[in-house]
């Protein structure tokens, strides 16, 4: 595929415990398209969170390789609970990527207050994220995130812990963010509904080891907003495909 | 100023007087002490020779002040004790640190820590006083060996349980061990140092007065030892009373450097 921002090549992870060794992921391979959405849907503990982790660098492959076509490609990875710093007010919990990295200047400072601002955190900049909603916060999480300017974002199950109704507007406006700032985003889900309200296309994971069982590209229209996309027909259709493959 | 309904008046009113209630109770039960205690005295329920009697420890510490030794005794007990508590903890803190820093030698040195921890210090006592000589330096060396292990133990448990997710989301970020700990793992750990700063506050009293027990020539612990030698139980009880009183304002000053923190 050309153009891709992320290529997974034949990627397999062996996990090593004294007890044995157990293969995580078996010959992945996959690509995700600069701009583009993905979602990746899977059993719980099949190894998505593995893949992540191996995409952001930190754990290598133990076969196969990761490549960034396009050249280095920054990353943002947003986790399953916010974890704001609680002694940290929520501009503080903002800049912590940028402190940590160095690059906390007046102008990207100013830049993070102004992403909080413009997506509805802005009276809340010197709040305790104790003081915030579940929703806010993980909002808070994503411009934690957008703060280093990452071309891509990997989304570990970032709604999972939220309940179902900030659930839903969260990833409405989650993926108007995204759009808006014109991000790459891998979304690892076990929820298959998210998944098909905002990815352009769905990976299905295989229980572990996790291979690629079969991708789902979603035509729906580009500006079609999560919450809309659940009323539509097609919606129903796509989940009803997913669901089924993964059943098998 | 807000106007609340009459229910939320009602409401706040109770929780004032329950206050009031719970303080006044805590005062009565003090008096009652007090009371009993010097009334038997007086009636002759018990012999004052043994149990003393508030009137009898209020002239023994008046006898002390006049004599001009209730300072040294008070200030060579508190001088020990602080010594051991910030020795104690600032060890105990900086150790914790090393083997958050170390894994292996955490792991090597975990079963030494249970054994130290369980371990009652005072037994070391005598061997400290061979080893540092009959004076304050063995008396603050218990004082800070009491303290440093519980303090290790504590604060090196709240490095560890300090939400490993976090420690994962500072990689993610790219930040340098140096940095996860200085802005996560350290005040993540805060509350656990200062419920070991409480810990470590009587840890260092029993420290001390032990120390004093084994070996001194001043200081309450000596007061103590040596007044249950002469019997003069008026000595005793006067000492106990005094150290309770120190004890509360050290732990006090603990409490208010601990709300400072949690602001």
């Amino acid at each position: 595929m050309d153009g891709a921002l992320l290529s997974v090549e034949h990627v397999s992870v062996y996990y090593h415990t004294p007890q044995g060794e157990t293969e995580a992921v078996r010959d992945l391979s996959f690509q995700v398209r600069k701009g583009e959405f993905v979602a990746v849907v899977g059993p719980s503990g099949c190894g998505k969170t593995t893949m992540l982790s191996l995409i952001m660098g930190l754990n290598p492959p133990s076969k196969g390789q990761v490549r960034f076509p396009l050249g280095p490609c920054p990353m943002g990875y947003m986790l399953q609970r916010d974890n704001l710093l609680e002694w940290r007010t929520l501009e503080k919990n903002a800049v912590l990527g940028l402190e940590v990295q160095h690059r906390l200047t007046d102008a990207s400072r100013e830049r993070t207050v102004a992403l909080l601002r413009k997506y509805g955190l802005g009276d809340f900049l010197s709040h305790r994220p104790s003081q915030l909603s579940g929703g806010m916060r993980q909002k808070a999480a994503l411009i934690r995130t957008l703060a280093l300017a990452p071309e891509l974002l990997l989304l570990d199950e970032p709604f999972s812990a939220l309940d179902y109704q900030t659930r839903l507007t969260l990833a409405d406006e989650v993926f108007a963010i995204i759009r808006q700032e014109g991000k790459t985003a891998l979304l690892v889900t076990h929820d298959i509904g998210e998944a098909v309200s905002m990815a352009d296309r769905v990976l299905i994971f295989s229980d572990r080891p996790a291979t690629l069982k079969r991708e789902i590209i979603l035509d729906f229209p580009k500006d079609m907003t999560p919450l809309i996309r659940r009323e539509e027909p097609a919606f129903q259709e796509y989940f009803a495909a997913i669901w089924k493959e993964m059943q098998q | 100023m807000r106007t609340y309904s009459r229910e939320h008046m009602a409401y706040l009113t109770a929780i004032r007087n329950h206050r009031r209630g719970v303080r006044l109770s805590r005062a009565f039960v003090l008096i009652l002490f007090v009371s009993l205690w010097e009334l038997g005295a007086r009636l002759n329920w018990f012999d004052v020779f043994i149990l003393s009697c508030p009137s009898r420890v209020m002239a023994a510490i008046g006898r002390l002040w006049g004599e001009g030794s209730l300072f040294l005794h008070v200030g060579v007990t508190l001088y020990e004790t602080m010594m051991g508590f910030l020795l104690g903890t600032g060890l105990g803190i900086l150790l914790a640190v090393i083997l958050w820093w170390l894994p292996f030698v955490n792991e090597v040195m975990d079963p030494y820590l249970v054994v130290l921890n369980a371990l009652p210090k005072i037994a070391l006592g005598p061997v400290l006083i061979v080893w540092i000589g009959a004076g304050m330096g063995s008396i603050i060396v218990m004082a800070v060996l009491i303290s440093l292990v519980v303090t290790t133990v504590t604060v090196l448990s709240g490095f560890t349980a300090a939400a490993a997710e976090k420690q994962f989301l500072m990689r993610t970020l790219g930040a340098s061990k140096g940095q996860t700990f200085m802005k996560v793992v350290l005040p993540a750990g805060v509350p656990h140092m200062m419920s070991a700063l409480k810990i470590s506050v009587g840890m260092s009293w029993v420290g001390v007065i032990v120390g004093e027990y084994l070996v001194s020539k001043s200081g309450l612990g000596y007061l103590i030892v040596y007044g249950g030698q002469v019997f003069k139980l008026d000595l005793v009880m006067a000492s106990v009373v005094i150290l309770c009183v120190l004890a509360a304002l050290m732990y006090g000053g603990v409490a208010m450097l601990e709300k400072r923190f949690q602001k």
